[in-house]
């Protein structure tokens, strides 16, 4: 019995086995919608690109966004990520700047790091490639010209905050009243009058501490407002002030603002330029020096009031040892614990900024502290309706609900 | 003169006050070059108001000396202290360490005399705390109560020696002490501190509404 | 009885200074070797996040700390410059507070004594000069670094160092890390951090530790280091003992006699209540 022919019968296997007759892989599909606009709201430097979702045949690949500037073309790679990454959904703006569309994926492709940003605009073509292994697929290319935006309207809820608050706040001195408005005793500003009046009894100084701040510090300018009107119950009683200063900016305006309450109170022999003197802008050196000029004058009151550090306690446990009455304020929170132990009066946070107010009794500075407590009021507010809405959108699992609450109080 | 010296500085206050507010909602480069160009001008402006500090330092140091007011001893010192650091500094080119990697003057100032002296400054605090300490946790009250408790809790809490007198007294509660000053920071310690904060910061907005809005005008000096 | 417990409640404060220099002072000549178990989450987080880095990415060390804070803060800096450099991450230390450039120079002299003699300058770190004006260098740091890191500190350029390489601004780095004693950090958060979704962790004085609590829990900061105890347990994490731990001991007898004193005061105020 002839064998049959083995080769022959081998070969169409071979044949078919072999790489170059192998199946293919399956080309990766493009992807689809791909369109490239400015990022809206941005300082430049960055586009929106934007595309329909690849489906599951590009499961388990990567996208990769070249970027070519026209005016010198080059393509470059900006980034890269998986193909499932970026869902529009998912992009950090608020509702009212950004509507998300099912299906689709968006990504804010920074530009800048490749081609720098200019001050003009710029024109960039930008491309993406599907990856999957030895496999890719490119979109083409779509222009988009870039620039800087004049407004960011994701601060959209911010800009209205912002703009409420000052109607309010005009409303409010438009309808300043001759007549006082009721202000809560602030115990720390009370206490002013009997401190000068201890000095001025006992005929020692009075020490006054603007703080480590600049002039630039809200804290600061609330304290040179304070020592304005310490000033001039000081030019009253003719009691000796000194005012030693860390900045001499501040230092220059204090100046002026205790020169100005000893003209207003008609007492200008009395004036002495050398009351508010510089001693140093390194911290540590400026408590050392005010300690022992405190320590060996023993001034009768002492206050230190505008923005502290670490200082605070070194100032206020050496007056506190020269039996000096102390009246302290700041609006540092981790140093209102040593004010607190070693003062006898504290003025917290923002009682500081309504002592303007509270000590000139002026009916227009007086109105604006309802400004303040509208602030407040609507903090209040917005923190329990907030609370409450996040709350019942966590408890019937209503995310919309909790994505608008969420994105509406949130600073972008 | 009343325009020179309350109007125009009003109207700069205002126009830079309300620009530089709306910076804020204008992402773009031209506003942040303008808030860069604020920067720039506050630091050069600093810097000559240094020298104008500098001055003042040595105008009144010099006239305590020349009264031998009390205490001008001090006074004296403040030129010697000045020219000691001042010289090496110039000497040494303002470089701490040489080119052979050898300290300078400067250096040797900085690292042995200015370091030192913070240091110490700074370790005074230690001391000042302890003492207040003593007098501030005294139990006068429900409230000083919990103060107190809290104060003590966080103490112990913060060093192994605390941690291990908690395990052997407390530690069959189960519970750590560290958990517990964890529960103390993340709860009641930043309730506290946001509630200051968002204080602060509505003070703040108000002040600073007043100032560009020509309301407060303390810090103008003679209107 | 009752005049000896006024007189103790009264009690002259140099005594309990002279009592506190006594304590402070015998660990450091004779140390007690507390064993320091009980480690900080948010310190462990900044330690996780540093070994979860790849090789070869960029950190971006902020010293701005002066000489006043230099026994709470350096520990800390060494600590972590020691971390990155042995997971062989490039370190890039910057300042932008004048009194920081000694502690630099320090740091900069034992990284190739002590810290890591393997590591080169230029290739595995950088030391960039000091720059005023923190708010303007932070918005750059954003955009462009080279625009005010041209030159390193020793006038050397940095855009071709191999150290710098691919970093052009915040977006190209792994993690940025401020240690400071003043508010710099919550400059870094406002302008950095929040501004280019850059991550930012941060090594502050123990007394301000309480205040960055808000910021660790929205997550606008990835870990923080606190004080002496912050540098001890990271000198725990990564296995090197120093400055912060040996520290350790005197904090501890410190707050044992904070204790006792709050304590016995409070008792001498209940006894002669009733006396």
């Amino acid at each position: 019995m002839k064998r049959p022919p083995i080769i022959p019968l081998i070969l169409p296997f071979l044949f078919l086995t072999s790489p170059s007759s192998a199946a293919k892989p399956s080309p990766l599909p493009p992807l689809t919608g791909f369109t490239a606009a400015d990022m809206p709201g941005d300082a430049g430097g960055a586009a929106l690109l934007r595309w329909d979702s690849p489906g599951e045949a590009a499961e388990g690949a990567a996208i990769e966004v070249y970027a070519s500037d026209t005016a010198k073309p080059g393509w470059v790679k900006i980034a890269e990520f998986p193909a499932s990454a970026h869902p529009e959904k998912d992009m950090d703006l608020p509702f009212w700047a950004w509507r998300a569309a099912p299906g689709r994926h968006a990504l804010a492709a920074d530009t800048s790091s490749a081609f720098g940003r200019p001050d003009g605009s710029q024109e960039i073509e930008f491309k993406l490639r599907l990856v999957k292994g030895a496999v890719s697929s490119e979109t083409d290319p779509v222009k988009a010209v870039i620039n800087g935006n004049w407004f960011n309207a994701s601060r959209l809820n911010n800009l209205v905050l912002m703009l409420t608050i000052v109607v309010v706040f005009f409303w409010t001195v438009s309808h300043a009243k001759r007549k006082g408005l009721f202000i809560r005793r602030i115990a720390g500003l009370d206490a002013i009058d009997e401190a000068i009046g201890r000095a001025t009894e006992m005929g020692r100084p009075i020490y006054y501490s603007t703080g480590i701040g600049s002039m630039s510090m809200v804290p600061t300018i609330a304290s040179t407002s304070i020592l304005g009107e310490v000033a001039r119950k000081v030019a009253q009683y003719d009691t000796s002030l000194k005012v030693p200063h860390f900045d001499p900016i501040v230092m220059t305006v204090c100046k002026e603002v205790v020169k100005q309450s000893y003209l207003e109170m008609e007492r200008p022999d009395s004036y002495r330029d050398d009351t508010n003197f510089f001693v140093s802008q390194d911290q540590f050196s400026f408590a050392a020096s005010v300690d022992a000029m405190i320590h060996r004058e023993k001034p009768a009151a002492c206050f230190f009031i505008g923005h502290f550090m670490a200082e605070s306690l070194l100032l206020a446990e050496v007056g506190a040892t020269t039996g000096a009455i102390q009246i302290a304020g700041t609006e540092q929170e981790s140093q209102l614990p040593f004010f607190f132990t070693s003062c006898d009066y504290t003025l917290i946070g923002e009682e500081l900024y309504a002592a303007g107010a509270y000590l000139s009794k002026e009916p227009m500075l007086m109105s604006t502290l309802k400004v303040q407590d509208f602030g407040k009021a609507f903090v209040m507010l917005a923190v329990v309706t907030g609370s409450v809405l996040l709350a019942a959108g966590a408890v019937f699992s209503w995310e919309p609900l909790m994505r608008i609450v969420g994105q509406l109080f949130k600073a972008y | 003169m009343i325009f020179i010296k309350k109007h125009i500085p009003l109207f700069i206050c205002f126009f830079v006050g309300v620009l530089t507010l709306g910076s804020y909602y204008v992402p773009n480069a031209r506003s942040e070059n303008y808030l860069e160009m604020m920067n720039k001008w506050e630091n050069i402006v600093a810097g000559f108001a240094f020298l104008l500090g500098l001055m003042s330092l040595f105008y009144s140091h010099f006239h305590k000396i020349s009264r031998k007011a009390p205490g001008w001893g001090y006074s004296l010192f403040v030129y010697v202290g000045f020219l000691l650091v001042v010289v090496p500094a110039i000497v040494s080119n303002g470089q701490p360490m040489s080119l052979t990697n050898e300290m300078t003057s400067l250096g040797w100032i900085y690292r042995f005399v200015f370091t030192s002296l913070s240091g110490t400054m700074f370790a005074v605090l230690a001391f000042y705390i302890v003492s207040t300490a003593y007098r501030a946790f005294r139990i006068k009250s429900p409230q000083a109560f919990v103060l107190f408790a809290a104060a003590f809790i966080v103490i112990l809490g913060r060093v192994p020696l605390g941690q291990m007198m908690w395990d052997g007294l407390l530690g069959w509660t189960g519970y750590q002490v560290t958990d517990v000053i964890e529960w103390l920071m993340s709860v009641p310690v930043v309730a506290g501190r946001r509630g200051i904060m968002i204080g602060i910061a509505i003070g703040g907005i108000v002040t600073a509404l007043k100032i560009i809005f020509g309301i407060e005008r303390q810090y103008m000096g003679k209107d | 009885m009752k005049n000896a417990l006024e007189k103790f409640l009264k009690i002259d404060r140099r005594l309990i200074f002279l009592a506190l220099t006594v304590l402070l002072f015998a660990p450091i000549v004779r140390p007690l070797g507390l064993p320091n178990k009980n480690l900080g989450k948010d310190v462990v987080n900044v330690y996780n996040y540093i070994e979860n880095l790849p090789e070869r990415s960029f950190v971006m060390l902020s010293l701005d700390y002066d000489p006043a804070t230099r026994p709470e803060l350096h520990p800390q800096a060494v600590a972590l410059i020691k971390h990155a450099l042995r997971r062989n991450l490039r370190v890039g230390i910057f300042t932008l507070n004048a009194g920081a450039t000694g502690m630099i120079e320090d740091i900069a002299a034992r990284i190739p004594s002590d810290i890591a003699p393997d590591k080169v300058y230029g290739r595995d770190y950088v030391i960039m000069p000091f720059q005023p004006n923190p708010v303007a260098v932070m918005t750059q740091l954003g955009i462009n670094i080279y625009e005010i890191y041209d030159k390193d500190r020793n006038g050397n350029p940095t855009k071709d160092m191999e150290v710098m390489k691919g970093v052009k601004s915040v977006k190209d780095m792994g993690l940025g890390i401020c240690i400071t004693g003043t508010a710099m950090l919550d400059y870094y958060v406002a302008y950095v951090a929040d501004k280019y979704k850059f991550p930012m962790a941060g090594g502050v004085t123990a007394v301000s530790q309480p205040g960055y609590g808000p910021y660790l829990q929205t997550g606008q900061l990835k870990g923080l280091i606190g004080g002496m105890k912050g540098a001890a347990d990271y000198e725990t994490l990564i296995k090197d003992l120093e400055k912060g731990t040996s520290g350790i001991d005197a904090l501890s007898l410190a707050h044992v006699l904070v204790i006792v004193l709050i304590v016995t005061s409070n008792i001498i105020m209940l006894v002669l209540k009733y006396l």
